[in-house]
């Protein structure tokens, strides 16, 4: 059995949605009996695979989730994956793998080429750290399943506009249902964001109150990217309750939420390319308190 | 000739004609009994819906073929006292295999008026309990029909036939007003006119779950009368633009011959709405909101027109899946040939039987008598390896049988065996 865990590797949950993702795309083209069950078995099959990789890590290699860039990835490609199962089972017929699963691949992705050295934790810094990285993973979460309920929101309404009947075996949710997520997303999205933001500030602070620090990296790109993430994702979110009282409020919710997207990925990529010293431990800290001598404390998000 | 039907549906039989020949379910019961005084031993079945009217009769060997469909065009024109000359002409008949073919495709819905309907499958099976409650259904026409409701079964799940909706008002409710609102019972319904299509449209909400549903009319006793009959609220026309306001969903019907909603008066309505979406069902024709409603944000304006063409959009999809239906009709109805070909080899292969277990024990008793030091158990031992060994030479012949049945009435195959074993009928 351990030998078996030991053998599972990113390519293999990242091959199982990849199938599940293809038999998704294959209802755009014929019908299947058993399509569906396909679909199931293989995004169980690699959600499996996916959660024994976590717990394999977190018991052999002390990397609990969250505690390198690498972690933090999988575990958002995780949540969603679990989501869109869940997703699927519900409503068979709605296509959510098509939006979900490519971020879920493109999460693993990132994943791949990001740093798998856990981020240098201590005691000190170990709770705000995790809710520092807990509140920026729940914010990404939300920015993409509102995504892609702002994206089926905007194709149902193109659909309904031009009074096309709904497609066999490729349901989309109610305009109504999807409006409602997107607004929920939205808001969940800019209060975790906001959340995560400053739970870094406080974060910083400790550390720099220990001497960890000399000086909090304002201008880090990490840093700006995460205060530009979050003015972003509160003023879409104060926009969308404005919108809400007008007849276009659920389509500009909608488009409201795929920017977030958007800004979320390009925040994504420039912490994944760019150089920071984000997650790095420092080279020559200051005066090191006298309880936390040994330890180097940093953030837990990528 | 084992099964024999005769029948007409609206393809071919006069709505006058058919109006005369249509049974009650009174009349149904009536018309079996009459059918099993006439022909003892018979069965018959008779399928009388508002769109067709068919008699399925059988016969077995004992009693009998069924009678031929001549016959039965006669019989049904007795019992509903018309004259057999007007219905010879548009009654269709068959025998064997065609009717099985015929009975499948009608429970299948692919011989409906609306191709794939399923509600002739509940008319099937009723006619079929008919039957069995007047004592004219028996095996034959038994297994046929629970065949028949079998390959309903199949064709409903493994094809699309019947799974797009081609009336207005299912279309209306089921593919657009339910993909704009995920539920209907905390949503106002507004109808505007007591036409037919409006009750017929409400019907469809109220299985949705649609409760909260006022109706306004210029002649406020149709809407009083309309509303008490479907259990809603009798509004006035007056308040239109308010109860507009209230709405979340509108179905209007009127006859009026101009626009009931102007743009003017929707821009009016449209500020009191607070941007809440509105779904409007316009089934009038003229219509009765003026289309450029349907471009304000927030309006799902649907007129005759565009559910009309949802409707044959899905028209042409049940089209596209009866290949695939016609396929598994092929399918079972050879199968059940198959099958009642060989129930007709029975009587053969019990006579194979008798008289090889006949032969068996008769040579067993002849070497127990030689041995008569063996035990019980030594005699089970034998008698099980008898047995083994008249299955095993008898197991040959009957999966020939078994398979010539599939193609046909394994005639031929019959009459060897009865030469080749000497046996008499």
């Amino acid at each position: 059995m351990i030998e078996f865990v030991s053998g599972i590797s990113v390519v293999c949950f990242a091959a199982s949605y990849a199938v599940a993702l293809a038999c998704e795309a294959s209802r755009l083209l014929f019908r299947s009996g058993v399509r569906g069950a396909a679909m199931i078995a293989f995004a169980l099959a690699g959600l499996v695979a996916h959660t024994l990789f976590l717990v394999w890590r977190a018991t052999t290699e002390q990397a609990v989730p969250l505690s390198s860039a690498f972690d933090w990835y999988l575990l958002a490609a995780w949540l969603l994956a679990g989501g869109y199962l869940w997703l699927t089972i519900a409503n068979p017929r709605t296509p959510v793998g098509l939006f979900m699963l490519p971020v879920v691949l493109g999460l693993i992705g990132a994943a791949q080429i990001s740093s798998q050295a856990p981020f240098p934790q201590s005691p000190a810094t170990q709770i705000w750290g995790a809710i520092h990285g807990i509140f920026n993973l729940a914010a990404s979460v939300a920015v993409a399943i509102g995504a892609l309920a702002g994206a089926l929101w905007l194709i149902q309404a193109d659909r309904l506009a031009r009074k096309q009947p709904p497609l066999r075996s490729f349901r989309l949710p109610s305009l109504e249902r999807l409006a409602h997520t997107t607004d929920r997303t939205l808001t969940i999205a800019a209060w975790t964001a906001a959340a995560g933001f400053l739970s870094g500030i406080v974060l910083n602070a400790v550390n720099r109150q220990r001497g960890l620090l000399e000086t909090v990296p304002w201008t880090d790109p990490v840093v700006l990217r995460m205060a530009g993430l979050v003015a972003w994702l509160v003023t879409a979110a104060v926009a969308a309750r404005v919108a809400s009282r007008t007849a276009d409020g659920p389509r500009t919710s909608a488009r409201l939420s795929l920017i977030s997207f958007v800004v979320l990925t390009a925040s994504i990529l420039w912490g994944v390319l760019g150089t920071t010293r984000h997650g790095v431990p420092p080279e020559h800290p200051a005066t090191v308190h006298a309880t936390d001598h040994h330890a180097v404390e940093q953030e837990a998000t990528p | 000739m084992t099964l024999a039907f005769v029948g007409g549906t609206h393809r071919t039989v006069p709505l006058a004609l058919r109006e005369r020949l249509a049974f009650s379910a009174e009349q149904a019961a009536e018309a079996l009994t009459r059918f099993r005084e006439r022909f003892p031993g018979r069965e018959g079945v008779l399928l009388s819906t508002c769109n067709r009217v068919e008699f399925y009769a059988a016969g077995g060997e004992a009693d009998g073929p069924p009678p031929p469909p001549d016959q039965l065009v006669s019989f049904l024109a007795e019992c509903r006292g018309i004259d057999a000359s007007l219905l010879t002409p548009v009654l269709a008949g068959d025998r064997d295999e065609a009717v099985v073919r015929h009975l499948f495709s009608v429970a299948a819905g692919l011989d409906s008026m609306v191709l794939g309907e399923p509600q002739i499958v509940a008319q099937v099976k009723q006619a079929w309990s008919l039957a069995q409650e007047s004592r004219t259904s028996g095996p034959l026409t038994g297994e046929m029909f629970q065949a028949a409701l079998r390959t309903a079964k199949r064709v409903a799940s493994e094809t699309a036939i019947g799974r797009e909706r081609i009336s207005i008002p299912s279309v209306a409710v089921a593919d657009f007003a339910s993909g704009v609102f995920e539920r209907f019972d905390d949503k106002r319904v507004l109808l505007i006119g007591a036409g037919k299509m409006a009750a017929e449209t409400l019907r469809y909400l109220r299985q949705a779950g649609a409760r909260d549903v006022i109706i306004v009319n210029r002649t406020a006793g149709r809407a009083g009368d309309l509303a008490a009959r479907l259990g809603a609220r009798a509004g006035r026309f007056e308040n239109l633009a308010a109860e507009l306001a209230a709405a979340d969903l509108v179905v209007s019907t009127t006859g009026a011959t101009e626009p009931v909603v102007s743009s003017q008066l929707f821009a009016d309505v449209e500020l009191r709405r607070g941007g809440r979406p509105l779904v409007v069902l316009d089934l009038a024709v003229p219509r009765d909101f003026d289309p450029r409603i349907g471009q304000r944000p927030g309006v799902w304006l649907y007129s005759v027109d565009d559910l009309a063409a949802a409707c044959n959009a899905n028209r042409k999809s049940r089209q596209r899946e009866l290949p695939a239906a016609v396929t598994i009709i092929d399918e079972e109805t050879q199968r059940f040939m198959g099958d009642l070909h060989h129930r007709s080899t029975a009587p053969v292969i019990e006579r194979l039987r008798a008289g090889w277990s006949e032969t068996g024990e008769a040579e067993l008793d002849r070497l127990f008598r030689r041995l008569p030091g063996l035990d019980d158990a030594a005699r089970a031992e034998i008698r099980q390896a008898f047995d083994r060994y008249a299955a095993k030479l008898l197991h040959p012949p009957l999966a020939s049988l078994r398979s010539e049945s599939r193609a046909g009435p394994p005639h031929g195959l019959l009459d060897a065996l009865k030469r080749l074993f000497d046996l008499k009928d």
